[in-house]
């Protein structure tokens, strides 16, 4: 896992969360682990392939859904909105990972990603590879969350 | 009033799209892969198409590449998160009219199609 991977997507979530959902995000942490198994109630997961290759999971807190929900659908009732989050959450890791991939792809590579699949509550056991991965933390007014990059170099 | 079909898996941007759209347009359907973009585009034969690429089933460039085949004609704009230089440039060969990445401006969505029948 090379380092150089993170700051694409240090830049990537900064910028969407900005634009998306008008939340300042600050980096809090930077720790190398073994594999990219989330720690928060909310879990988004991302195949990479191509350039590069691996998984991308972002992972956050229900309120920090919520406020992404809210923000991508402004007006739309609570309700309306809670049976939305998954689809709004998907979308803002879809678009993070998208929004990396052009500064990792350069001018001659292409990466490709998988439609997002999600994860919700405690209690689950999901395999995820095992691939050093850096895990990013950030912080906003509307909670904390989390960005897992278990990358390697892939084919180009 | 021109008549446009939103092609993308996630519920939350085919509502967003919609809501962009309708200002300008008319929103006859929306199809969350490209197998049923394909299917909806011969039953409804729309004027204009937006098109996500990541997408299960059948993903959105190769919905392109089919749609484009039967329909050389279509005018679809890809909306996308894929939006690094080589996929803009096979998008823009396979017969695309432009490419929105996302995140994108309400604005630039209705200028590029406004734009396609100019």
């Amino acid at each position: 896992m090379k380092v150089e991977y993170a700051n694409p997507f240090v830049q990537a979530a900064v910028e969407t969360f900005q634009k998306e959902v008008g939340v300042r995000l600050s980096r809090k942490d930077l720790k190398v682990k073994n594999s990219p198994v989330p720690s928060q109630a909310v879990s988004i997961i991302i195949g990479v392939t191509g350039a590069v290759r691996g998984q991308v999971v972002l992972s956050l807190d229900e309120n920090v859904a919520m406020a992404v929900t809210k923000a991508m659908l402004p007006g739309k009732l609570p309700a309306e909105l809670k049976k939305l989050i998954n689809s709004a959450v998907s979308e803002l890791a879809n678009i993070i990972t998208g929004q990396a991939s052009i500064l990792l792809a350069g001018d001659h590579g292409k990466i490709d990603i998988t439609p997002p699949a999600i994860v919700m509550g405690g209690g689950l056991s999901m395999d995820f590879l095992n691939l050093q991965t850096i895990c990013l933390t950030f912080l906003s007014e509307v909670g904390s969350l989390e960005l897992n990059i278990a990358l390697t170099e892939g084919q180009t | 009033m021109k008549r446009g079909l939103i092609v993308d898996d996630a519920t939350v941007m085919r509502m967003r799209l919609r809501d962009i759209l309708q200002t300008k347009f008319e929103v006859v359907g929306e199809a969350e892969n490209g197998q049923r973009a394909l299917e909806l585009y011969d039953q409804l034969k729309p004027d204009f198409v937006t098109m996500d690429i990541t997408m299960a089933e059948m993903n959105g460039m190769d919905a392109l590449k089919n749609l484009v085949a039967r329909h050389p004609d279509a005018k679809v704009v890809m909306v996308s998160a894929m939006g690094q230089k080589a996929m803009v440039f096979e998008a823009l060969s396979q017969g695309a009219r432009d490419f929105i990445i996302k995140p994108f401006d309400p604005d630039r969505v209705v200028m590029a199609i406004n734009r396609l029948f100019e």
